[in-house]
């Protein structure tokens, strides 16, 4: 603590011992103690009885070296021949703080080493844990990537020839088959568009035009209807007139998430409820619902309320960062067993106030 | 009759002289003075050498009880040339109240400014 003013104080007591060895010499001839503008001194006996002091602080303690005496620094020296008696010589100082100063520096200086050196540990740490997670979810993702790009053509293909299918000429056994084919083109259809989204989304500029939602939903629920009817589901809709300055694709693939994901986990002859109204629509299943400490989780990637039910668990990520683009709040309620509920609130600056 | 007067007036004169002396001047100082290293001198090597009060007492009482070369605090070249004292005849609290005299006399304290 004192290391830097030891030294000083050692030279200073040398000094002093030298003058106390003069006076003792010619004492009594000369009986002026001697005296430094630099430091203040004093000696005691053997007896530890006080001889002489100039202290400006009395409060000594012959058994330390050194040590703070309030704002003082005393450093005490033992002389071997004992001058004018004295065998504790005391030299007293100011005290400048400055090692206080250069402790507090050590020590942050120290301390942002320390931090620096910790914080590229743990960042490395870090990475070298969160490696195997990464590893897996990029594998995934080319995976889909790479899957994506080699479905679009055969897709189009059987819907397009499912289209131009004349069903008038056909059995009703034959055409219950094509419905079938039908129903599971679309379900591939569906996939395809949300990995491609998901693929290629990010990277598409949107192109934002006035979209009428009331036409949307209801071209959305007739392409649903077979796969909804393969499942006896019925929906009801209560659709008020509502537009919205957003891109067509991006509000497509929201509105075919949640109606795709409502006739997923929806229970057979169960219902989807759609409402539309100008700020905000709901739509509603009577499904097997979501557990409630599960609800806060259902818009992660690859995150699915059932693993009975296929399907890679990005329909909802894909809505809500959608929703995110566009400022819509999405509040998700479910009952365990009664349904799920999902309403999405439009954000002012996308709403066509002129065309409502 | 003058002569009687005369003496009886010497005798009286140089017992008042005498009597008027403490133990340390009649006892300690008289010799010292005929001596190069005075009483102060000595004292300065007795306090050198054994600092406090008590202490530097307790070395001289010793000292003169029982003189040794071996215990004396002058220089050995001092102590070929004038030898070590003789054993004090004086009795002990004699001796401690020349002794306190004698650090009365010389002691450093309240005589530094």
């Amino acid at each position: 603590m004192f290391s830097n003013q030891r030294t000083v104080l050692s030279g200073y007591a040398t000094e002093q011992v030298k003058r106390l060895k003069i006076l003792h010499h010619y004492f009594p001839a000369r009986d002026k103690y001697p005296r430094d503008s630099r430091f203040n001194s004093a000696i005691y006996d053997i007896e530890r009885v006080l001889i002489f002091s100039t202290l400006e602080n009395n409060k000594v303690d012959l058994d330390k070296v050194i040590y703070r005496a309030g704002d003082k620094i005393h450093f005490i020296k033992y002389l071997d021949d004992y001058y004018l008696g004295a065998m504790y010589l005391i030299i007293e100082i100011d005290e400048d703080r400055s090692w206080y100063r250069d402790t507090i520096l050590h020590i942050l200086a120290l301390g942002t080493i320390m931090l620096i050196v910790l914080a590229i540990f743990g960042l490395f740490f870090v990475k070298l844990f969160l490696k195997p997670m990464k590893n897996s979810i990029e594998l995934l993702d080319n995976f889909i990537k790479d899957t994506t790009h080699e479905l679009n053509t055969p897709i189009s293909a059987i819907l397009a020839n499912i289209e131009m299918m004349d069903t008038s000429i056909m059995s009703e056994k034959n055409i219950k088959k094509l419905s079938r084919i039908n129903i599971a083109a679309k379900t591939v259809s569906h996939l395809y568009q949300d990995l491609t989204y998901l693929v290629l989304g990010h990277q598409r500029i949107s192109k934002d035009e006035i979209v009428d939602l009331k036409a949307l939903f209801l071209d959305r629920v007739d392409y649903f209807y077979i796969l909804a009817n393969s499942k006896k589901i019925s929906f009801d809709l209560d659709l008020e007139d509502a537009s919205l300055l957003i891109d067509p694709v991006k509000i497509a693939r929201m509105i075919d998430n949640l109606i795709s994901n409502a006739i997923k986990y929806n229970k057979r002859n169960g219902t989807i409820k759609i409402v539309l109204r100008k700020n905000y629509f709901v739509v509603s299943d009577t499904g097997i619902g979501i557990k409630s400490d599960k609800i806060s989780s259902v818009f992660d990637r690859y995150s699915r309320f059932n693993n009975s039910v296929g399907g890679f668990g990005i329909g909802l990520n894909i809505v809500k960062s959608i929703a995110d683009e566009y400022g819509f709040e999405i509040t998700v309620t479910s009952k365990l067993g009664e349904g799920t509920t999902f309403r999405v609130d439009f954000s002012k600056d996308v709403i066509d106030e002129k065309s409502n | 009759m003058k002569n009687l007067i005369k003496t009886v007036g010497l005798i009286v004169l140089f017992s008042i002289t005498l009597f008027s002396q403490n133990v340390f001047e009649r006892n300690c100082k008289e010799c010292h003075e005929h001596l190069p290293a005075s009483l102060q001198r000595m004292f300065m090597a007795y306090l050198k050498v054994y600092s406090g009060e008590i202490t530097v007492k307790a070395a001289i009482k010793g000292y003169l009880i029982k003189p040794d070369k071996k215990l004396s605090v002058m220089s050995d070249l001092f102590i070929d040339r004038f030898g070590i004292k003789e054993k004090s005849k004086l009795s002990e609290k004699e001796l401690e109240e020349a002794i306190d005299i004698y650090w009365n006399l010389y002691n450093v304290r309240n005589k530094l400014k």
